[in-house]
């Protein structure tokens, strides 16, 4: 892995512009559909983005029966290949963060990917709680 | 790697690929229903018909599906001949003749200049176009809990004696994959039924939102290392839980209480 994406939650202010990133970036026939992040406030104006970990021993690639998400070595993210993908949710329910959703808009599995390499959420962040580095 | 032509164009492919999904990296559209990624080729369909030629075949073409054709050095493929088109007009013809309410093969039909068929259409169709694709899922999910029954015209993808199939476990991959959306399932008060079987529900212990069959977790936890309690949460919960012990460890509490 040559790059590590970083959330710090103490800079982040809760705006979801990150949200409104992903969900943009990766829209589909011109409409935008659900967003891979979510910052969630824990308390009272205290947000945490809540996105993939990228997990190295990951369960959704561990639940997943036809071998449809794997890891890009490049990037770090695991990927969902939407063409072996059928829909069956085993990674959604198997997920122990929640980070691989249901798209109602769309009608599909989506995940994050880190936008092969350029995160949209990383560029829009107006407080940089959302870190893309080198290691 | 092997050098093929398609449409007049070069294109690189790799050793033992097949010619559709060569089709499908360089993005020529050619239709076809029974293909799918997760799946070996099947070639039930046959809408993903070629027309293939070789320098030297003295001008003899052949009409084969890509989709379990191997690329050949020097192949040269053309996608969209009159030929073709009209052996898919054909094809969509009888799909059509066979599927008179499908909306999917209505719109292909209709995409491809058949807008009527020319054969009698056939009654109280059930829009199955016998591609297999259910079947062909499941025995890669390790089940084959559905299959193909009887012969000929009475020919249908049905459990075994039309009972409650006793190797299903409630996926709904079969539905999910159906390129003509045939086979029916329903969520209900914690219950889905597919298949005539009734399958409970996992709700989640929090909020008591749906996710997947409780058999299917079962068999995912035989299958595959993954402990169990992960099933047991849905996954807005989840996030939730993780944003407040992220939200803990920001504070320097050991972790906040839910």
């Amino acid at each position: 892995m040559k790059f590590r994406y970083k959330v710090i939650p103490s800079l982040c202010i809760g705006c979801r512009t990150c949200e409104l990133a992903c969900a943009f970036t990766h829209a589909k026939d011109k409409k935008p559909g659900r967003s891979r992040i979510y910052p969630i406030a824990y308390k009272k104006d205290k947000y945490v983005p809540v996105v993939c970990l990228q997990c190295d021993d990951a369960a959704c690639v561990k639940s997943c029966l036809f071998d449809a998400l794997k890891r890009n070595e490049e990037t770090g993210a695991i990927e969902l290949n939407i063409d072996r993908c059928v829909k069956c949710e085993a990674c959604v329910a198997a997920c122990p963060f929640g980070c691989a959703l249901v798209d109602d808009v769309h009608d599909e599995v989506i995940k994050c990917d880190i936008c092969e390499g350029t995160p949209a959420c990383v560029q829009f962040c107006p407080t940089k709680a959302l870190v893309y580095e080198k290691i | 790697m092997v050098l093929i032509q398609i449409n007049g164009k070069m294109v690189k492919a790799h050793e033992g690929e097949m010619v559709l999904s060569v089709l499908r990296r360089e993005g020529i559209e050619v239709p076809a229903l029974c293909d799918h990624q997760a799946l070996e080729p099947g070639g039930s369909c046959r809408l993903c018909m070629v027309e293939i030629t070789k320098a030297d075949w003295d001008g003899w073409t052949k009409n084969v599906t890509s989709c379990l054709y191997p690329v050949e050095e020097g192949l040269i493929v053309s996608t969209h001949s009159e030929g073709v088109l009209e052996i898919r007009r054909n094809i969509l013809d009888m799909l059509l003749a066979r599927c008179p309410n499908s909306d999917v093969i209505q719109k292909l039909a209709e995409e491809h200049g058949v807008m009527k068929t020319s054969f009698d259409t056939l009654p109280d169709s059930d829009n199955c176009i016998m591609c297999y694709a259910c079947t062909r899922v499941c025995e890669v999910l390790g089940k084959s809990a559905i299959s193909a029954v009887m012969r000929g015209h009475k020919k249908v993808i049905a459990s075994p004696f039309g009972d409650a199939p006793p190797d299903c476990i409630g996926c709904l991959s079969c539905a999910h994959i159906c390129p003509t959306n045939v086979i029916l399932w329903k969520d209900e008060n914690g219950k889905r039924t597919i298949w005539n079987k009734s399958f409970d529900l996992i709700t989640c212990k929090k909020c008591g939102k749906e996710t997947i069959s409780r058999e299917f977790a079962d068999y995912l936890l035989e299958q595959r290392d993954i402990p169990a309690d992960y099933f047991e949460t849905c996954d807005d919960c989840k996030r939730m839980e993780l944003a407040f012990k992220m939200g803990g460890l920001v504070d320097g509490a050991e972790e906040v209480a839910i």
